[in-house]
């Protein structure tokens, strides 16, 4: 696609975006809010799956991470959401690094079995440090107090469609950050990785390091979308952290098409949107939703945006497919 | 919305019981609920909707069927005899999982885009908590009928002055002070525990310790095994018991853990050795019917609402129509979740309204009957106060389960943590 259509067809999304909150209901726009979290997840997520080939079942530590150190900023230091949202993406890339330096040394299975256990790991270290997360009640009664410029501007994001423009300022700008990243040489770099790590190390790319510095940046976008989801349900809870939360962000890539930016946006979308309308037809919506996940995952090789974007390329160009 | 969950047998059965409902309704319409003047205050615009969630999904989704069988039983009857305040009353089911984001996202589907006037459901301690801030942003009733924790009323309805917040079934001062009560007259001076790894297994060992400490002098706890969520062997906590050598035995193991717990715990001899044995919820029906006649004899047990208590008319006629309807005997959530929609009809009708703020102020302090006896939503932090009784397994050739025997019911009012939860005099024993 040439860059003035993706600049207009972002634009238009953008603005369509913008304009949920005053032409739909409550509940859509909640429902828009936790599509955009997840996306924010899975867009960075991806930065690491799609682009670099690593697979992790850990993501969902830093996603705690965020929610956490929001949570403990929060309630001893400052209610300010936007040093809020930095402490808890602080957090993550903390213990992104320190989690990403044990594993990126290892690929494939190992790589995936070791951020399986890490993840685990800070998950009973939530659940059983009771006195300081709460154990399984969780961090309870975070405040969204107004974002406060030094005492100069104040915007209250107290109600939810306040609260919608904050979460889409964050989504846009992730969305943003992760394009460039993918476009830049460093994303370049972990693609090459990705196609063959020993070429790409004999070419003089430090691969370890790569690995790491990527695996740091998803974490980050991980703490990001859990400090935002802290802010929204007004609570942090030790299952952020567990593996069936950091398989949220695989489900989708693998959902919308791994190799593509848009891929894991529309896998949220389709996720949460698919859940919701299943579950207004049947209390069983976990086999019903586990069924048509397994059709798409079958049916749409490269995801849904991989397969629709191959049937417009040959829709294009007749003759050549 | 009743044809979804059910199988095809419950669902004939159904149809072919509804003139038997029916009849049974003006039999044992026994039911005493107090009525307000609606029918003179400005109509209420119909219909009623109410949302119900609980779990569905799960090894613990049994639960869920046991709320909605409560729940549609007394939509059913209600309806029949012209609803609410004149009004059809509608309810939607929801499977809440045991997150709380999911609990969430429900209740504003709930509110938001179904429609909901009340909420009602809940069963873990950790959903309930995270539900609170959300219904004073919402502004409906949400009645928790399953979910135990104290902290629900004590600091966020009572501290923080949620008032949308109310809870009619047993808090875990059951499970901890009134058990302390029961335990006081034992010999045992020596207990333990193995219970579920999580708050609601820490509050209730802690509250029991402490009320037994005041209450007895002289008591010791010797032992502690935390069996995390999920457990299916038992043997590494049983042994610890055993190392242990108590006299008393507590444990707030619930459902199917407890159903392993205690047949491992037989097989391993520990009913021999072990002579007092509490579980504060081994009266749960899906426990007593699971256990069936492995259940051990003479040991401690109570629950949130026990089918056999009280022996009085209301109970019995419900007891009698709910077997009829669903081929079960009540469990605790199916009377939390039948009292719970009666409690929002009596306070609509007293309030004339079905506000909010109108329903929140008709339910605090309102006294009702339902099938678990008499109850008192207290004003201060809207928990309902009622009796339930604690009583020792025995056979009864009427029952394919064991039964409660040696019934003894402590008054909720000695052992219900008193406003303002802190300080002298707010814990039991009360002088």
């Amino acid at each position: 696609m040439k860059a003035e259509a993706r600049n207009a067809a972002a634009a238009v999304v953008l603005l369509a975006l913008c304009a949920v909150p005053f032409l739909a209901g409550k509940f859509t726009v909640y429902l828009a809010m936790r599509i955009m979290l997840l996306g924010i997840f899975a867009v960075g997520y991806n930065l690491l799956l799609g682009q670099t080939g690593l697979l992790s079942f850990g993501h969902g530590a830093f996603y705690a991470a965020g929610a956490y150190g929001l949570g403990f900023f929060g309630l001893h230091v400052s209610g300010n959401p936007l040093f809020g949202v930095a402490a808890g993406v602080a957090a993550a890339i903390l213990l992104a690094i320190l989690v990403g330096y044990l594993c990126v040394r290892h690929t494939e299975i190992y790589f995936a079995m070791l951020t399986l256990a890490f993840g685990m790991m800070v998950f009973s270290l939530i659940w059983n440090a009771r006195e300081i997360t709460g154990g399984d009640d969780g961090l309870i009664g975070i405040m969204r107090s107004p974002v406060s410029f030094f005492g100069l501007l104040e915007i209250p994001i107290g109600t939810d469609r306040q609260f919608y423009f904050f979460i889409l300022f964050f989504f846009a700008l992730s969305v943003w950050a992760v394009h460039r990243i993918r476009q830049s040489p460093f994303g370049l770099a972990l693609a090459g990785i990705r196609e063959n790590a020993r070429r790409s190390e004999f070419a003089g790319v430090p691969v370890r390091r790569y690995r790491l510095a990527v695996f740091v940046l998803s974490g980050a976008f991980a703490g990001l979308a859990g400090s935002l989801e802290a802010l929204l349900e007004s609570n942090a809870r030790p299952f952020m952290a567990h593996w069936t939360h950091s398989a949220e962000p695989v489900l989708v890539s693998l959902l919308g098409g791994l190799s593509s930016l848009t891929g894991p946006l529309v896998g949220s979308a389709i996720f949460i949107a698919m859940r919701e309308i299943i579950q207004r037809f049947t209390e069983n919506w976990m086999l019903w939703f586990g069924i048509v996940l397994l059709v798409i995952i079958l049916g749409f090789r490269g995801g849904v945006v991989g397969t629709l974007s191959a049937f417009f390329r040959k829709a294009a160009a007749p003759g050549e497919g | 919305m009743e044809k979804k969950g059910l199988n095809r047998r419950q669902f004939l059965k159904l149809t072919g019981a509804v003139p038997l409902v029916a009849a049974a309704g003006s039999i044992g319409g026994g039911l005493v609920f107090p009525k307000g003047l609606w029918a003179a205050t400005p109509k209420i615009k119909g219909p009623i909707r109410i949302g119900y969630q609980a779990v569905l999904s799960g090894t613990l989704a049994g639960y869920g069927e046991f709320h909605k069988m409560g729940a549609v039983m007394a939509i059913e009857e209600i309806n029949a005899k012209g609803g609410i305040a004149g009004q059809k009353v509608e309810m939607e089911f929801r499977d809440s999982t045991l997150k709380p984001d999911d609990a969430i996202k429900n209740a504003r589907y709930f509110v938001d885009s179904w429609g909901a006037d009340f909420l009602c459901g809940i069963d873990s301690s950790g959903q309930a908590l995270a539900l609170a801030p959300v219904m004073s942003q919402l502004d409906r009733p949400l009645m928790v009928t399953h979910a135990a924790t104290e902290k629900l009323t004590e600091e966020f309805v009572f501290r923080k002055g949620i008032k949308q917040i109310f809870r009619n079934c047993m808090p875990t001062y059951n499970d901890g002070n009134a058990a302390a009560f029961i335990a006081k007259d034992f010999p045992a001076v020596k207990w333990a525990t193995v219970s579920p790894k999580y708050e609601y297994g820490f509050t209730c060992w802690k509250m029991f310790q402490e009320t037994l400490t005041k209450l007895k002098p002289g008591v010791s706890f010797t032992a502690e095994s935390w069996a995390p969520f999920g457990t299916t062997d038992f043997r590494s906590h049983i042994n610890t018991i055993l190392d242990a050598k108590p006299d008393g035995l507590y444990s707030t193991e619930w459902a199917g853990e407890l159903i392993s717990f205690l047949k491992q715990a037989k097989e391993a001899g520990l009913f021999d050795k072990v002579k007092y044995v509490m579980l504060p919820v081994g009266a749960a029906m899906d426990v007593l019917e699971g256990m069936g006649k492995d259940m051990p004899d003479n040991i401690w047990i109570s629950a949130r609402y026990y089918f056999q208590y009280p022996n009085n008319k209301e109970n019995n006629g419900w007891v009698a129509r709910f077997h009829k309807r669903w081929g079960h005997y009540p469990a605790y959530v199916s009377e939390t979740a039948y009292s719970a929609i009666h409690a929002y009809k009596a306070a609509v009708e007293k309030a004339g309204s079905k506000d909010t703020k109108a329903v929140v102020a008709a339910l605090e302090g309102m006294a009702m009957n339902s099938p678990a006896g008499h109850r008192v939503f207290r004003k201060e932090d809207h928990q309902a106060i009622y009796d339930v009784p604690w009583g020792k397994t025995k056979s009864d050739p009427k029952y394919p389960f064991k039964v409660m025997g040696n019934m003894r019911v402590i008054p909720a009012k000695e052992y219900f943590n008193r406003p303002p939860f802190e300080g002298p005099g707010t814990t039991p024993p009360f002088k």
